[in-house]
């Protein structure tokens, strides 16, 4: 893929998930321990060349995007910027080498099922970590704010995984 | 200067988050005491333009219930009007009212964002200050509950709604005027909890709780909710319940904004207090 196709798309990314975010997933009600934030997708499929100091900013701007949205000024933007920092560290950690990793940007396709959950469901835990504590930042509310983090990872994973399927299918 | 220079190409990474992290941990707790940023009013005339695009397609969907609410209320006022009296040919006499001042006026407003399942929900209507929505005003619907509005621009208002950590209501038992204080522990947004019941108070399921007026912000007698579960705690001076709140936060589509009329004349009273 061209540098400019690859902008393109994360760039369209970008305003679509915080659209998708903002007027459709926070408004869904699903029993009040569950708040997916699918928006996080954003971060997740960044290229992998991506230089250090883009990355943190655009973790930056996309959870600031969403706090505008939201009237949580910084809480959002907290999250993904631990959620930023963070991918650099957990790629190298999780893969084998530079040169095991195929393709512009991580897909389900390209490096398999295991790679793909191991890097998902840590930025995702780590996103939704920060970002519920700082929510509630109560001591009292310890567990059922860990309850809330369980449920809605697991859920953000969920749309994760569907649109890794829907949107790039396996060859056969 | 060199080893600076070096040490910030090393390490820019990690110093850049760092920076970037403290900038938004900032603007998270300052910006949470509710004050009317500049910031606010930037960004609320664009997200607030956003909203309520999506808001009139999805309207749609909820007509019914907003008919639902509008009947109710209408039997409500309908109610209230000199015909709804008995009038009586014998005893009929006329009585002077006019030293009953009017104190409330209710502006209508329609919700076009609203969330009830964060820790912390707010609410977004389509009035603003040109309007005549001022903060600190009492939001509600009908005759029950929403909450208070925290930040203004010229065409949306904030709202944060009874469902958020630091919503604190001040309300009492319709039956005997207990005061009591009313918030939300999370979870689900249909029950509230009743804290600071004291010992005394005997509270049955099926209590009714309403605002006690006291904080200027509701008039008197606006429901919050009913009591569905009470616990009594043997070793403490105070009991706790569980409310099962009037309103249905999640099919807000229309609210009222409360306008005290002599908000103005209680709070210089309350400062002439404050001076002396």
């Amino acid at each position: 893929m061209t540098t400019s196709k690859v902008v393109f798309n994360n760039f369209l990314r970008f305003f679509l998930l915080i659209l998708i975010q903002v007027l459709i997933l926070n408004n869904i009600y699903l029993g009040g321990f569950i708040n997916p934030y699918f928006y996080v997708y954003f971060i997740l499929l960044l290229p992998y060349e991506i230089p250090g100091g883009l990355l943190l900013l655009l973790s930056f701007l996309v959870g600031a995007g969403v706090d505008i949205f939201t009237n949580t000024i910084g809480l959002n933007t907290s999250a993904c910027l631990a959620m930023g920092y963070a991918r650099p560290h957990i790629i190298r950690l999780i893969s084998s080498g530079p040169d095991s990793l195929i393709g512009d940007s991580p897909s389900l396709k390209n490096q398999g099922l295991k790679w793909f959950l191991y890097y998902s469901i840590s930025l995702i835990l780590i996103h939704h970590f920060v970002l519920f504590y700082l929510e509630a930042f109560r001591f009292t509310e310890f567990f059922k704010t860990f309850i809330r983090i369980a449920l809605s990872s697991m859920f953000t994973l969920l749309l994760v995984l569907i649109s890794e399927y829907l949107f790039y299918p396996k060859e056969k | 200067m060199r080893n600076l220079l070096v040490f910030l190409r090393k390490h820019y990474f990690i110093l850049l988050f760092l920076l970037l992290e403290a900038v938004s941990l900032i603007l998270f707790f300052n910006f949470n005491e509710f004050q009317n940023t500049a910031m606010y009013g930037i960004s609320s005339t664009f997200t607030g333009a956003i909203y309520r695009t999506f808001r009139n397609i999805s309207e749609y969907f909820s007509l019914r219930k907003t008919n639902q609410t509008l009947v109710e209320e209408m039997a409500r006022l309908h109610s209230r009007l000199p015909d709804a009296y008995y009038k009586s040919d014998a005893y009929s006499f006329y009585r002077n009212d006019t030293v009953y001042q009017l104190q409330y006026r209710y502006i209508s407003a329609k919700v076009i964002s609203n969330s009830t399942d964060k820790r912390n929900n707010f609410l977004m209507i389509s009035k603003g200050s040109l309007q005549g929505v001022r903060n600190h005003m009492g939001v509600i619907i009908g005759n029950r509950i929403v909450g208070q509005v925290v930040s203004v621009s010229p065409h949306f208002s904030w709202i944060i709604s009874m469902l958020n950590k630091d919503s604190k209501i001040s309300g009492k038992f319709k039956k005997n005027n207990q005061l009591v204080n009313v918030e939300w522990p999370g979870g689900n947004y249909r029950y509230g909890s009743v804290k600071e019941v004291p010992k005394h108070v005997r509270i049955q399921e099926g209590d009714t709780i309403i605002t006690s007026g006291n904080s200027d912000i509701f008039p008197e007698g606006i429901l919050i909710g009913t009591i569905s579960e009470f616990t009594v705690v043997p070793d403490e001076n105070f009991n706790y319940g569980t409310i099962l709140f009037s309103t249905d936060f999640n099919s807000l589509g229309y609210v009222e904004i409360v306008v005290d009329l002599m908000r103005k004349e209680k709070e210089d009273l309350k400062a002439t207090f404050k001076s002396e």
